[in-house]
């Protein structure tokens, strides 16, 4: 079953000036997905229209083969079961890290705790669960934001430049650990990012997006190999790593 | 096209607070009654001549006050600048009536002041040293020291991000000290000077209990006059209308100003200001030109009103001073709650909806700030009764006239853009993605706003709560009219008793809204510590 499927969507914010032009996707369930592209080129505008946060102009998006989005139908982003990892963290301020995780949890209060635990020592930070955001660091608060949104059990979880801040080592590490949980769990993601390394290490098929038109997409090493051979516009993605 | 609660209730609150200023201004189309004949023959030129005079006189002193002493306190060190720095706000807590009252026991004939030069020169009773202060130049003493704070505020802001290299290429091209500051400095900060002269010009011309103590005839006692005087509401109604459109200009050249505020400020290559060391004669000179705004407008007030309490009245806390008190505080805490709930719900909305028709909306709620008591106070009313009349006749007789229902009522509408700036820079500090995230977690609407946001939220809420507080229990005229029978507040116990000459009596009272009125006054200065750029200067 396919987990989302993207019909030539279109976007803008002023009129006549397009974010987005006809982009159309598929991903399977279990699939990684990256989304890449220089700053400004549409690719968050596109993450957030499949979150919800944003009405495509045209277009339409589906889910395990319902529409959630187009001309007639809206599923609010509240409904649509999707997970969402931003650079910023947006962890809780006034909530300790277990009660972050066990934030969009439903069921009993010790079903809830137990898969927030779950999801802390799948991720090591377990030992922070009483600790407050700001009293771990960027790395951890990095994968309990992952955790909290894998928590409530998502159809997709997307991810925004979800190392955009972090160092190079804690990002090397960050990116081995969080394709292993995903593909563990069998969960749909996808994840955009400006930065090719991401999209080669983490994910199963890869779109470059360059003023809001896909040039290219295609698995991990084919679009590798693309860029190799036919030198297409990868150095404007690569000159912004 | 469904509405949702989150759009609704901005446009619901519009009505609710435009009704009053409308139905007040709505009164120009009607019929103009033979009083005004009388007012144009007799008052009308001096109503206006002395609220003309008090606004020039006061805006001259407030300017040459607050800029002057602002400069002082950021560019040089001498004795004291540390506690001047936020002493020379302390004259905000006390309401121009109140000083106003201090001043009368003070430099009467045989005030405090007078008496005190008779018996150390021992002079004669028909002795009089201070100049009577019953007058228009009295008044703009009293107004120039208790609202220079206000210019003094934007001017010390503006004058921090000020860059030291644009006072400096001035020195070099030949400019001495004196005239950098006249030259450069204030030209730089003029748009934050109008701004804070703007909101000084509002505050005298809607002021009401310190013109009538000193028998001046302005707008507001004219209006006041024209209705209980000459039972006549569509008159006052009207004569208020000309105030209103005064003050709405006022706000429309103070947000204009504020517009262009930040030019100063906007410069890349800032640098902080080095403060100049201070000695001998300067150092003394400076210490008085700032101390004597304190002296007077805060210091000299407090000290009067704790010698009368504790000299002349020591059973001040007695059982009509507890129920005054309690009426205030509970007025004042219904008001406060309801500014800063309805602050944040209108916030959330704009944020929740990013819709600008909110934003719009939201800016227009904010208006009426700047409309004198009185003239809100007239609205209400009107409203009020009309809502009797229509639709509460059939069963009672004016429910909602005369209840405490119209003093919440116009105390909220005066004090929402207090409640609403605080929760708006609150909201500022929470991360739209926080939201973002929320709403994926299944949380919105309700849920998002009590789950998320209030508890980010609890700080600026409590500080909105406390702003508005201290400005209503200040409140005079709106709560003089709307009142109901024979309920009193401290600031109507104040001016009940200084109308009476029993100035004694008014100080227990007065104290009580001197220390409320600190509050806000802390806060400022805590804030204002931590949001300047140059903050260890």
């Amino acid at each position: 079953m396919t987990a989302l499927e993207i019909k030539d969507l279109s976007h803008y914010y002023v009129k006549g000036k397009n974010v987005l032009n006809d982009v159309s996707l598929e991903l399977d369930k279990g699939e990684i997905l990256s989304i890449l592209g220089p700053s400004g080129c549409g690719k968050t505008t596109l993450l957030r229209i499949i979150a919800g946060l944003e009405k495509e102009t045209s277009g339409s998006v589906h889910m395990n083969d319902q529409i959630i989005s187009d001309h007639y139908h809206t599923v609010l982003t509240e409904n649509r079961n999707i997970g969402l990892v931003v650079q910023e963290r947006a962890l809780f301020p006034h909530l300790t890290i277990i009660s972050n995780v066990m934030f969009g949890v439903s069921g009993s209060k010790t079903e809830r705790y137990s898969t927030a635990m779950r999801l802390l020592k799948l991720f090591r930070v377990d030992r922070y669960a009483y600790n407050y955001p700001n009293e771990i660091s960027s790395g951890e608060q990095q994968r309990v934001a992952i955790a909290r949104a894998m928590a409530p059990n998502p159809k997709i979880l997307l991810m925004d430049e979800p190392f955009g801040t972090l160092d190079q080592s804690l990002t090397n590490q960050l990116r081995v650990e969080t394709r292993k949980i995903l593909k563990d769990n069998n969960i749909t993601a996808i994840i955009v990012s400006h930065d090719f390394d991401d999209a080669l290490s983490m994910s199963d098929k890869v779109i470059v997006i360059e003023d809001g038109t896909v040039i290219q997409s295609g698995s991990a090493k084919d679009i590798t190999h693309l860029s190799r051979e036919k030198s297409v516009k990868f150095s404007s993605i690569k000159a912004n790593t | 096209m469904r509405f949702s609660f989150w759009e609704i209730t901005p446009l619901a609150l519009f009505i609710i607070f435009i009704a009053p200023v409308a139905i007040v201004l709505f009164s120009l189309t009607g019929d103009y009654s033979d009083n005004w004949s009388h007012l144009y023959q007799y008052v009308l030129t001096r109503y206006i001549l002395n609220t003309a005079y008090l606004v020039a006189g006061v805006s001259i002193l407030v300017t040459v006050v607050g800029v002057g002493t602002a400069w002082l306190v950021t560019n040089y060190n001498f004795t004291g600048k540390n506690i001047f720095e936020w002493a020379l706000i302390l004259p905000l807590a006390v309401p121009p009536y109140i000083l106003a009252y201090t001043f009368t026991g003070l430099f009467d004939t045989f005030g405090t002041a007078n008496n005190l030069i008779r018996d150390v020169f021992d002079l004669g009773r028909e002795f009089t040293f201070f100049p009577k202060v019953r007058n228009v130049p009295g008044a703009i003493v009293v107004f120039s020291f208790t609202l220079y704070p206000y210019v003094y505020l934007v001017s010390r802001m503006a004058f921090i991000n000020q860059s030291r290299t644009m006072l400096e290429a001035g020195r070099t091209l030949g400019l001495n000290k004196f005239q950098t500051f006249y030259k450069l400095g204030v030209p730089m900060i003029r748009p934050a000077i109008i701004g804070g002269l703007m909101l000084v010009v509002m505050e005298t011309i809607s002021d009401f209990g310190a013109v009538d103590h000193f028998a001046i005839s302005t707008f507001t006692t004219g209006v006041f006059r024209t209705w209980y005087g000459m039972y006549d509401i569509e008159t006052a109604k009207q004569l208020a209308s000309l105030l209103l459109i005064f003050a709405v200009t006022l706000i429309l050249i103070e947000r204009y100003s504020r517009r262009n505020a930040s030019y100063s400020n906007a410069m890349s290559l800032y640098k902080p200001l080095y403060l100049t060391k201070l000695k001998g004669i300067p150092n003394t000179l400076a210490f008085l030109i700032c101390f004597t705004p304190i002296f007077i407008g805060f210091l000299l007030p407090v000290m009067e009103l704790l010698y009368w309490a504790l000299n002349y009245k020591l059973d001040f806390f007695n059982d009509k001073f507890i129920t005054t008190a309690w009426n205030t505080f509970y007025l004042a805490l219904i008001a406060a709650f309801l500014c800063s709930l309805l602050a944040v719900i209108i916030n959330f909305s704009i944020r929740y909806k990013s819709n600008n028709y909110l934003k719009v909306m939201s800016s227009f709620l904010t208006v009426g700030y700047a409309v004198p008591g009185l003239i809100l106070a007239i609205g209400v009313m009107q409203m009020l009764t009309y809502f009797d009349q229509s639709f509460v006749s059939e069963f009672s007789n004016f429910v909602l006239t005369g209840s405490i229902i119209g003093l919440v009522l116009a105390y909220v509408i005066k004090s929402y853009a207090l409640s609403s700036s605080t929760i708006e820079a609150g909201y500022q500090r929470i991360n739209s993605r926080v939201d973002d995230v929320a709403r994926t977690l299944k949380t919105s609407g309700w849920a998002l706003l009590a789950q998320v946001h209030l508890p980010l939220l609890k700080t600026s809420f409590l500080t909105s709560m406390l702003l508005v507080v201290s400005e209503v229990i200040k409140e005079l005229p709106a709560t003089l009219i709307l009142r109901p029978f024979n309920f009193d507040t401290l600031a109507v116990y104040t001016y009940i008793y200084a109308a009476e000459e029993r100035m004694y009596d008014a100080a227990a009272p007065s104290i009580a809204i001197v220390m409320v009125g600190l509050i806000p006054i802390i806060i400022l200065t805590r804030m204002i510590r931590t949001s300047r750029p140059a903050s260890r200067y």
